[in-house]
């Protein structure tokens, strides 16, 4: 009866999509990095600290209302309780357990057991509970601790808990924790010699009254202060045993400290790089509107330059992470991720319509652009890709893989080199129109509901006469281009106007064409 | 100036598209390769084709009226395809030369060779594809103008002297109105030798010989070229 209302209720929880929409956004709020209004609630965590802090600092030595140490003990500890427990809930989820154990019993014809679900999901609850900051954010709750002088050390767990809301110190630690082995080794060398030091001198001085070392306590605290390389003085040893002992320690005190930075130094060193992906990664999925360039070669190499020559920004992937130095080198911003995975993109977590503004394709083979292209299109269905096409036999395979736009390099200049034979001023004229290094260049404007309707009166007015070249309209829709049209053609939003002409005349009619546009609105 | 003759040097994949693109333009065209496979690849696919080496002394291109010929050196390694240019050149100073190459460093050095126009491959690969984002719909007018068999095309006339046009100037003329085409660059023999974009706005005086580059329709283009000779 009971294990069927609780099976009942997992299905429940299971199947509403407000709950799992409840739980998500919980999640989203404490785990997901990404997501944007995590950021407000960690500020706000840490202000909380800050001031928790601040009260306590200020309670030292003054009288603090008792509106603030109400705040401070009851409210502050209250929103860490529930933040506690609503970490405690998302951590793991129970109705999937149950549900999951209730299959399994099932399908291998059993009956369910209860028991068993429980027994899954108190491990995996007190997974959490035992993790470390998990433990940290219990002790940070407690409220009483001004009550007990020596209870005000909890303090210290509300200060640790910033450690979750600011990245950098989390992965100072996961620094430090990579090198788990080396700090134990140390911490165990530096416990041997101060215990044989501590009782070293213990032995050596306590019986001396001129010796101020007289408790087993003293000569710890000499120890440390000793071994730490501090030194403070206020203890010092008078016997010339005890000096012997302390001139061994002091030794072995520059060995400890040595052996705690080269420590934290490496593990710095060894994980610069991770750190500085991890750092790119964080930047790229900030990034707005860049073209995203799979594969890297001599050609991404140039195709990169062209953009930036443009001011558009790029992104190169490439899995070869000596490319990617190579690209890195160059000044591109480049990643050693693998452009035909899907776990790239997850990781770079780019919103495709906002950010990308085209892929282009330039692995040096077709097979791995086609495999590329596939992934992407899973991804989004609609970003414009490019790709480059080596052997001509593949060209279906790379449309029918979703690829928009296809350019083989050998027809490509093949036609060039046809033209250039046949038509050399022709070409030229064409080829200085497109590089714009001639001060002349060749510009489409897309037309909008307002400015197609002055395109002509604008195109008429003196100061574009015999300067300003209207080489026609686009018909987007038709995706047909009408020549040295007459005024009486039907222009629509959408369409594009191609004209030609210096860069200023250019960017005066556009400005006229809608400051047109407005005064006749 | 339209060239009786045209050989393309080399068979790989960029000089097969050439080949093929312009075999039907010439009335003798061949291809002329360097090794066995090459030769036997390119008698495949029905072209004319020749053994050359790189010492040779071209005996073999007197065969072509040389007054009319045009060359395409396509080799596969930059280096053999400037030493082919610099051979050819040393023998035929008034052969036009046009040459592939892989990047800006090979196209300075075939320049340098002698070739008339170098065609860099990455760089044109390069510009065409941040264009087909950066100017989508320029593009794709432009390469029908160029390539695709549109009745739309650019052509380059030139002004004979007995032409009604000849003592005019280009702004006495109204070409989109009159003509329906238009005219995009001159070459104004009097002020430079190569041209200038009609654009830029200078009033050039109409002389022989002096070459109009201009869109239009096909038709549109046959008659304008008919009142520019003075046949109508």
């Amino acid at each position: 009866m009971i294990s069927r209302g609780i099976l009942g209720a997992a299905f429940f929880l299971h199947a509403s999509p407000r709950y799992r929409h409840i739980k998500k956004f919980f999640h989203n709020l404490l785990e997901n990095s990404s997501y944007p209004y995590k950021k407000f609630f960690d500020y706000t965590m840490i202000t909380l600290i800050i001031v928790s802090v601040l009260i306590l600092i200020r309670h030292v030595k003054h009288e603090v209302s008792p509106e603030l140490l109400f705040f401070n003990n009851y409210i502050i500890s209250v929103i860490f309780l529930a933040e506690y427990l609503i970490r405690f809930w998302i951590y793991s989820d129970i109705s999937k357990v149950v549900i999951e154990q209730y299959e399994h019993d099932l399908f291998l014809q059993r009956p369910f057991r209860l028991g068993e679900a429980y027994r899954k999901i108190l491990a995996k609850k007190s997974e959490y509970i035992f993790s470390p900051s998990a433990l940290i954010d219990l002790m940070a709750i407690m409220p009483f601790f001004h009550e007990l002088r020596i209870l005000r050390v909890f303090i210290l767990f509300r200060v640790f808990k910033l450690f979750r809301y600011a990245k950098s110190l989390t992965q100072f630690v996961s620094i430090l924790s990579s090198k788990k082995f080396e700090i134990l080794t140390l911490g165990l060398f530096a416990t041997v010699i101060i215990s044989v030091s501590s009782i070293l001198i213990y032995i050596m001085e306590a019986n001396n009254p001129a010796s101020p070392i007289n408790t087993l306590f003293d000569s710890l605290y000499w120890s440390v202060v000793t071994i730490f390389t501090v030194g403070y003085g206020d203890m010092v040893p008078v016997t010339t045993e005890g000096r012997t002992v302390a001139m061994a320690i002091i030794v072995a005190g520059i060995a400890v400290i040595s052996f705690a930075t080269s420590i934290v130094v490496s593990a710095f060193t060894e994980k610069l790089d991770e750190i500085k992906e991890d750092k790119l990664i964080e930047n790229v999925s900030k990034m707005e509107s860049f073209y995203l360039i799979c594969g890297y070669s001599t050609l991404s190499e140039q195709v990169g330059w062209q953009f930036k020559k443009k001011g558009a920004k790029t992104l190169i992937l490439d899995a070869d992470p000596i490319k990617v130095a190579q690209a890195q080198k160059e000044g591109f911003i480049a990643l050693a991720l693998n452009p035909a995975s899907l776990h790239s993109y997850h990781q770079l977590q780019i919103d495709w319509d906002r950010q990308i503004l085209g892929t282009v394709l330039l692995h040096e083979s077709d097979v791995l652009n086609v495999y590329t292209a596939l992934t992407i299109r899973e991804l989004n269905a609609k970003v414009k890709i490019l790709s480059i096409l080596h052997q001509q036999e593949n060209r279906r395979k790379l449309s029918l893989a979703g690829i928009d736009e296809i350019v083989y390099t050998q027809q490509l200049v093949a036609l060039m080199s046809k033209e250039v034979s046949g038509r050399p001023v022709a070409f030229e004229v064409i080829h200085a129109l497109r590089s714009e290094n001639s001060g002349v260049l060749i510009e489409e404007i897309a037309l909008d509901n307002i400015t197609k309707n002055h395109l002509f009166d604008t195109v008429e007015m003196g100061l574009f006469q015999r300067r300003l070249m209207f080489l026609g309209i686009y018909k987007t829709l038709q995706r047909k281009f009408l020549f040295n049209p007459s005024q009486s053609i039907r222009i629509d939003a959408g369409d594009v106007a191609i004209v030609i002409g210096t860069q200023a005349l250019i960017d005066e009619f556009k400005t006229l064409l809608h400051k047109h546009a407005k005064g006749k609105r | 100036m339209k060239y009786s003759g045209a050989i393309v040097f080399g068979f790989n994949e960029y000089a097969k598209q050439i080949a093929l693109q312009i075999v039907d333009d010439y009335e003798k065209f061949a291809v002329f390769v360097k090794n066995e496979s090459e030769y036997s690849a390119a008698k495949e696919a029905e072209f004319a084709v020749e053994l050359f080496d790189l010492s040779e002394n071209w005996d073999s291109l007197k065969r072509f009226d040389l007054n009319s010929l045009i060359v395409f050196c396509a080799l596969e390694d930059d280096a053999e395809n400037v030493f082919l240019t610099i051979s050819l050149r040393s023998i035929f100073w008034e052969m036009p030369i046009i040459a592939l190459a892989s990047d800006y460093e090979s196209s300075a050095k075939l320049k340098s060779a002698g070739a008339n126009k170098v065609m860099p491959k990455l760089q044109i690969t390069a510009n065409v594809i941040t264009e087909m984002f950066e100017k989508p719909t320029v593009t794709e007018v432009l390469h029908d103008i160029l390539y695709e068999e549109s009745s739309l095309k650019i052509a380059q006339i030139t002004v004979p002297h007995t032409s009604n046009f000849v003592g005019k100037h280009l702004h006495d003329i109204d070409f989109s109105k009159k003509y329906d085409v238009l005219v995009l660059a001159i070459v104004d023999h009097a002020l430079s030798a190569t041209f200038s974009f009609t654009a830029k706005g200078h009033n050039h005086h109409i002389d022989p010989e002096d070459i109009l580059v201009v869109v239009g329709y096909d038709e549109k283009i046959e008659a304008f070229k008919s009142v520019i000779e003075g046949v109508s």
